[in-house]
């Protein structure tokens, strides 16, 4: 059983053992498509520690009683500190230890730390940790910290309240980390392999903003869009915004820091033309490989070259139009001729 | 019969209300009754949405001119209303406001009616359809029947005696009669070439509108011209002459007679040249062999008088055929990317197909896109036949006549004969050769030379007045299968017309996106083909809207503008064949760019931007 897998062995199978996030990026990495270098913390890691260190029965012990809102919010505080005051020792942290410091050689390069979740789409919404994501982590004491953190964000209030709803038992959960190189973003954002509102699957729709991700994951800006022809990638669309905020890395306060963007640039888009056009053939490639519209998250920022560079952050299957077939067309029960006829009669609306 | 059952949300002035352009006053005598409006026909005429059709008739209309648009007024109206029975509409109704033509769909507004159709659509449709193939190849024969018997008609002259042969081969017919017979007969030609123009024509369409509309449900997003490009063939008849041109510069540069051709004169004048020169003489045989039809080709879109063809002057394709041979010595290719084009074409259409939710959409999109290819080549190629290759013939056969009143003392000049209409010029050689006959005097003489003077300062004052976009009441919805089609009336076109559109900075011009790809550069704006030649490599060319035979323009220009079209006018159709940016349909790109401006031209949007003048 090991505690540390490279992104790229995620496969499928291991669902169990890595999570959603570790396997979708391991499905993107196999495709030789660009995602950060990394590795996944295996929930053989959590389950050892958890069982190691005990947290197992506090956590049995703090949840037989929080029957209500306010007990389940204190017993999530207790939990939680368990984790965070703990640390990783022995073999777990040494080799937590040495996949870090291969992911770059002076040992102290910033990561993102970030949670990957094994359980299923419904049980996910109700897990899912706000602060599940930690950005700009260095050193290999900060990373263990962190991979602690991602843990202890299975605890939420929400989540224990899901516990006792299903009767659950928390042996049966388990959280994996997904350990990657930091990208300096300075644009980020999402994209979907369809159009959302009106499911038409020709369409790639692209939102960014400056700075890292979080602004656009948020909400807390209106991102510049961008709809593009999937299947000849040129631009249908865009509209640019203002975007008032924008989160970007201080390396002097050695922090994440939320700056206000000066009135005169917020309207300046994120992208360039050919980024948008970049990133959109990078949805198509991601769509082709895994069958179905995806849900994706993608950060430009200077790679290897120092050249901005588009990296693939996260990957997900698309779910609003997943069980829902598009806008229902002419059955082919009905001859040609009459289509014909019906789409002769289609009124054109004018006001 | 009316459309008033709709609710009216806005309109546009009353055709009533509209006052005669200062200086053009009385300009309603020159057109015959039918195509004005009247107190008679009020009550309908009020009740109906009125727009310019700026994509076939966008200039003032010449009165004889009128033949043309009379011509399709019956032939589309009839092959719809009575002929395949297309459910929801009958024809296009016609009126002149200030020497522009307007033009509003008749619905069949009748649920019951309609319903009544669709089985006779259905059937007599269907059996098109079903036999295209044979049945375009049909009607190429029959048109070409149609333009030799033209070519052939004999417009005599009146002599002061008739021939000795009238009474030897006893006749018993004059050459008076024989004019006025001739006439007839020309204006007969013009009416049946119509006829086959509408025969095929509308029930392409709706055919090409089926694939449309289903594309547009199943990828709401997706542009027009991508249908039109899944659809499109690589051989249309357009891009024929066009090639002929690029195959004699090569001839030339083979017979190394190419500086012979490229000395700066009149075209007509170095042809004349070649016909002497022994080492020319392959290359001008070469030339004459393809002349017919090839050369067949209008400057204009065939529709005026004054739309003249490469034979009539040869500057348009004398300016590509030197521009070809200059860049054949430099040694580019001028192959036209076939192959790339149909690879394109199947690359969309499988990929599009791919993306389609079930297995029963693909069955359906599969028939639609056949049906679509099935019906293209008669849209892409009945053009050539009608407005180019018989109109060239017509056009010049009706300036014989023009000769003949000439003759008579009737007109100054030939071309006068274009400020009468048909049933004028009728009735000028019911006049002519009554006279003739007689012996006696013709009013006609005096009256008819009065009448041309006067209409051309009337024609002026037309020139100058700028037409209304629309006039009359807007219902909230068309149910017209065509207009948006073959007019590009679209629901935003109606806004923005309305002044209820987006708003576009003022150095920008919005119109439609028809070839993709983005160009900077100088614009040149070319009001006619007689401009033609000042056109500079790079440019961006500005224009109201440009003909096929302005194909070889393409390969000079850099991006195309014009101010009427669709996603399947000339302009788009040819600038999607040479790689060219496109925006057609800006309404007022030629009167508000000027030639040297620098322009952006976004032909996936269809914004075209006047850029700040750089120092």
């Amino acid at each position: 059983m090991e505690y540390i897998l490279p992104l790229k062995d995620c496969h499928a199978h291991f669902s169990e053992v890595v999570g959603g996030k570790a396997m979708g990026l391991g499905s993107l990495l196999r495709q030789d498509l660009p995602v950060p270098p990394g590795f996944a913390v295996s929930t053989h890691a959590y389950r050892e520690f958890v069982e190691a260190t005990g947290i197992d029965r506090a956590i049995q012990k703090n949840l037989r009683h929080a029957d209500t809102l306010e007990r389940q919010r204190v017993a999530s505080e207790r939990i939680r500190s368990l984790f965070e005051e703990s640390e990783l020792q022995g073999p777990l942290f040494g080799e937590l230890t040495e996949a870090y410091r291969e992911l770059g050689p002076q040992g102290s390069l910033p990561v993102a730390v970030r949670s990957s979740s094994v359980s299923e789409d419904a049980a996910e919404a109700s897990f899912a940790g706000e602060h599940d994501t930690f950005l700009w982590v260095e050193g290999p004491e900060a990373v263990a910290k962190n991979v602690l953190r991602c843990w202890s964000s299975l605890f939420t209030p929400q989540a224990l309240s899901y516990f006792r709803q299903f009767e659950l038992h928390p042996d049966e959960t388990a959280m994996g980390v997904v350990v990657q190189t930091m990208v300096a973003a300075e644009a980020a954002g999402v994209m979907i392999t369809i159009d959302p509102v009106t499911g038409d699957r020709s369409q790639i729709s692209i939102e960014g903003s400056c700075g890292l991700g979080l602004a656009v994951v948020g909400g807390e800006v209106t991102p510049d869009r961008y709809f593009v022809d999937k299947v000849t990638l040129d631009i249908r669309s865009r509209m640019i915004s203002p975007k008032g905020i924008a989160y970007r890395f201080d390396s002097e306060l050695g922090e994440v820091c939320r700056i206000e963007i000066p009135e005169e640039e917020q309207m300046r888009p994120c992208l360039t033309e050919e980024e948008v056009i970049q990133i959109a053939a990078l949805g198509k490639q991601v769509e082709r490989a895994l069958g179905t519209p995806q849900d994706i998250e993608w950060a430009l920022g200077p790679g290897v070259s120092g050249d901005r560079e588009i990296y693939l952050l996260q990957t997900r299957p698309e779910t609003v139009w997943r069980n829902k077939q598009a806008t229902p067309s002419a059955t082919s029960h009905t001859s040609i001729m009459n289509r014909l006829v019906g789409n002769m009669s289609v009124p054109m609306r004018i006001v | 019969m009316t459309t008033m059952h709709e609710k009216v949300v806005h309109r546009f002035a009353s055709p009533f209300d509209v006052k005669s352009a200062p200086g053009a006053e009385g300009w309603e005598e020159m057109y015959p009754y039918y195509f004005l409006f009247s107190e008679e026909n009020r009550e309908w005429e009020d009740g109906m949405l009125w727009y310019q059709d700026g994509v076939h008739h966008p200039e003032v209309l010449y009165p004889f001119d009128t033949i043309t648009h009379e011509c399709w007024r019956t032939a589309l109206g009839q092959y719809n209303s009575r002929i395949f029975a297309i459910p929801p509409a009958y024809g296009i109704e016609q009126r002149i406001v200030n020497g522009y033509l307007y033009i509003a769909a008749v619905p069949v507004s009748s649920e019951e009616r309609m319903q009544e159709r669709v089985e006779i659509f259905v059937r007599r449709a269907g059996n098109y359809y079903a036999n295209w193939d044979k049945i375009f190849d049909q009607w190429k024969v029959k048109m070409v029947a149609l333009i030799e018997k033209l070519e052939k008609l004999e417009v005599p002259h009146l002599p002061r005696l008739d021939a000795e042969e009238v009474v030897t081969e006893m006749r018993g017919i004059s050459a008076g009669w024989r004019l006025v017979e001739a006439y007839n007969a020309a204006i007969e030609n013009m009416f049946v070439a119509w006829q086959y123009h509408f025969e095929m024509l509308n029930i392409g369409y709706a055919a090409f509108l089926n694939l449309f509309m289903f594309c547009k449900q199943a990828f709401p997003g997706i542009k027009d011209e991508l249908i039109a490009q899944m659809v499109a063939g690589s051989e249309l008849l357009f891009f024929r002459p066009d090639d002929e041109l690029k195959r004699l510069a090569q001839l030339a540069i083979d017979l190394g007679i190419a500086d012979k051709i490229r000395v700066s004169s009149k075209p007509e004048d170095i042809l004349e040249g070649l016909r002497r020169d022994p080492a020319a003489a392959k290359w001008v045989a070469s030339l004459d062999e393809i002349w017919h039809p090839w050369f067949y080709f209008s400057n204009g879109a065939g529709f005026y008088h004054h739309h003249r063809s490469w034979i009539d002057d040869l500057t348009v394709p004398w300016s590509a055929l030197t521009g070809y041979i200059d860049r054949l010595e430099r040694g580019e290719n001028l192959a036209r990317p076939k192959q790339a084009i149909l690879d394109r074409r199947e690359r969309l259409t499988s990929e599009y197909r791919e993306l389609l939710a079930t297995d029963e959409d693909r069955a359906v999109f599969d028939e639609n896109i056949n049906l679509a290819r099935v019906v293209a080549p008669y849209i892409e190629d009945h053009n050539f036949y009608v407005e180019h290759w018989h109109h060239t013939v017509w056009w010049n056969k009706i300036r014989e006549f023009g000769d003949r009143l000439v003759e008579g003392g009737f007109l100054e000049d030939r071309e006068d004969m274009f400020f009468m209409n048909r049933w004028e010029v009728g009735q000028a050689f019911a006049d002519m050769v009554a006279s003739w006959a007689s012996g006696g005097p013709s009013g006609g003489q005096k009256i008819w030379r009065q009448k041309v003077a006067e209409r051309k300062r009337i024609f002026d004052a037309l020139h100058d007045w700028a037409p209304l976009p629309a006039l009359g009441p807007v219902p909230e919805e068309i149910t017209e299968p065509f207009t948006v089609m073959l007019w590009g009336i679209t629901t935003d076109r109606v806004r923005s017309w309305l002044g209820l559109g987006g708003t576009v900075a003022e150095n920008e011009i919005q119109g439609v996106p028809a070839s993709p790809g983005t160009a900077e550069g100088r614009a040149r704006v070319v009001l006619s083909s007689s401009e033609i030649g000042k056109i500079e490599q790079g440019e961006i060319l500005v224009c109201p809207i440009t003909a096929p035979s302005w194909g070889p323009v393409f390969s000079k220009v850099q991006a195309a503008v014009s101010d009427i079209g669709g996603m399947m006018s000339h302009a788009a159709i040819v600038s999607r064949e040479y790689g060219l940016p496109a925006v057609v349909g800006t309404g007022t790109g030629t009167r508000r760019i000027k030639t040297g401006d620098m322009l952006r031209v976004d032909g996936n949007t269809g914004l075209v931007t006047i850029l700040p003048k750089s120092k």
